[in-house]
């Protein structure tokens, strides 16, 4: 299994808070040595190896994470609990999941 | 199975279609398929779909904090058309947790993601895991900020079942405000009463209010909460060069 995280720099140059929270939690559990690449998205650069790979899925979110294994097509996350629970295995609670979800899917507030 | 890269393919041939093209066309493609309706003026989509598929799938999420409007009027409309609509209800604890630790109005004082997403997010991800499409009601003029770029047909990674794909088509996605309000009288279509009484946007009752004339139908949906940008988005003209 390869597990490629893909971070994202903003237009204006800075790094996304969102994925410096992401990769300060897999740091702190461990799980980051389980990461065997990270890749960014600059949105300055469309030639960036995280925008290309962004543009070959259909994600248009960061940050994410392209999980592949042997004969299957690869798997995206770009829940950071969900990824952590199918892929680590990791217990989550439930509601801090549905709240990552709310709070990164703002086009959710149609609902 | 629809791959992320044929969705892309199936959007840009939509892109010029009509909702009921869509429509026709997803529910054409897909048997477990499911529309969401919010009580508001989405029951364009309803009123379609009937029309198309009698006994069509419709579910709407009860937060146990709407409008007595809305109630009356989802009564309404599961009266009016041949649909098996389902509603969905919040997990009781969970429900019951946030209620004892921050009280029935938490969301004036941090913000509306945490109750949004337990009467919201989870049952409607509970619906979505058994599904294999559903259809939403958003529009690119709902919001300048998070709708300006939905496509029509998008692979929703977001509540696929792990391992699969779940297609997620939005036909009113090109239509106005407008369109919409016309094609609703132009049919003699049921709506929701709150719309006379100066509401657009419909949500829960804490957190929905009038809006004046020519204030912008999200300016009724949580405004104590500052506008803040979209920080998770990858900004589409990247990624589409």
């Amino acid at each position: 299994m390869k597990i490629t995280l893909v971070k994202k720099i903003l237009s204006d140059g800075s790094p996304c808070k969102k994925c410096a929270d992401v990769i300060a939690k897999l740091e702190a559990s461990g799980q980051m040595a389980r990461i065997d690449e990270v890749l960014v998205a600059d949105e300055r650069d469309s030639e960036s190896p995280g925008i290309q790979l962004a543009k070959k899925y259909s994600v248009d979110r960061a940050p994410f994470f392209i999980v592949e294994r042997p004969d299957t097509a690869p798997e995206i996350y770009t829940v950071y609990m969900k990824f952590v629970k199918e892929v680590f295995e990791q217990e989550t609670e439930e509601t801090d999941e549905l709240k990552e979800i709310m709070k990164d899917n703002q086009d959710l507030d149609f609902l | 199975m629809t791959n992320s890269l044929s969705a892309t393919d199936i959007s840009a041939s939509l892109s010029e279609a009509g909702p009921f093209q869509i429509l026709e066309y997803a529910l054409g493609e897909h048997d477990n398929i499911a529309l969401s309706f919010s009580g508001a003026e989405d029951v364009v989509l309803v009123h379609m779909a009937s029309q198309i598929k009698p006994g069509v799938q419709v579910f709407c999420l009860d937060t146990g904090r709407l409008h007595p409007e809305t109630y009356q009027f989802i009564e309404q409309v599961r009266k009016t058309y041949d649909i098996r609509l389902e509603l969905l209800f919040p997990d009781t604890e969970q429900v019951q947790k946030l209620v004892s630790q921050k009280g029935l109005y938490s969301f004036y004082e941090d913000d509306h993601q945490e109750c949004c997403g337990i009467r919201k997010v989870g049952p409607l991800r509970q619906k979505l895991l058994t599904l294999d499409a559903w259809v939403t009601g958003q529009r690119k003029d709902q919001s300048p900020n998070t709708r300006a770029e939905i496509p029509v047909v998008q692979v929703d990674r977001v509540f696929s079942r792990p391992g699969e794909l779940l297609m997620k088509y939005n036909p009113l996605a090109n239509w106005s405000s407008k369109q919409v309000w016309d094609y609703i009288r132009l049919e003699d279509m049921p709506h929701n009463a709150l719309h006379a009484k100066g509401f657009i946007s419909i949500g829960c009752e804490p957190c929905t209010r009038a809006v004046l004339p020519g204030e912008h139908e999200r300016a009724g949906r949580w405004w104590w909460e500052e506008a803040t940008k979209k920080e998770c988005g990858l900004h589409a003209s990247n990624i589409e060069k």
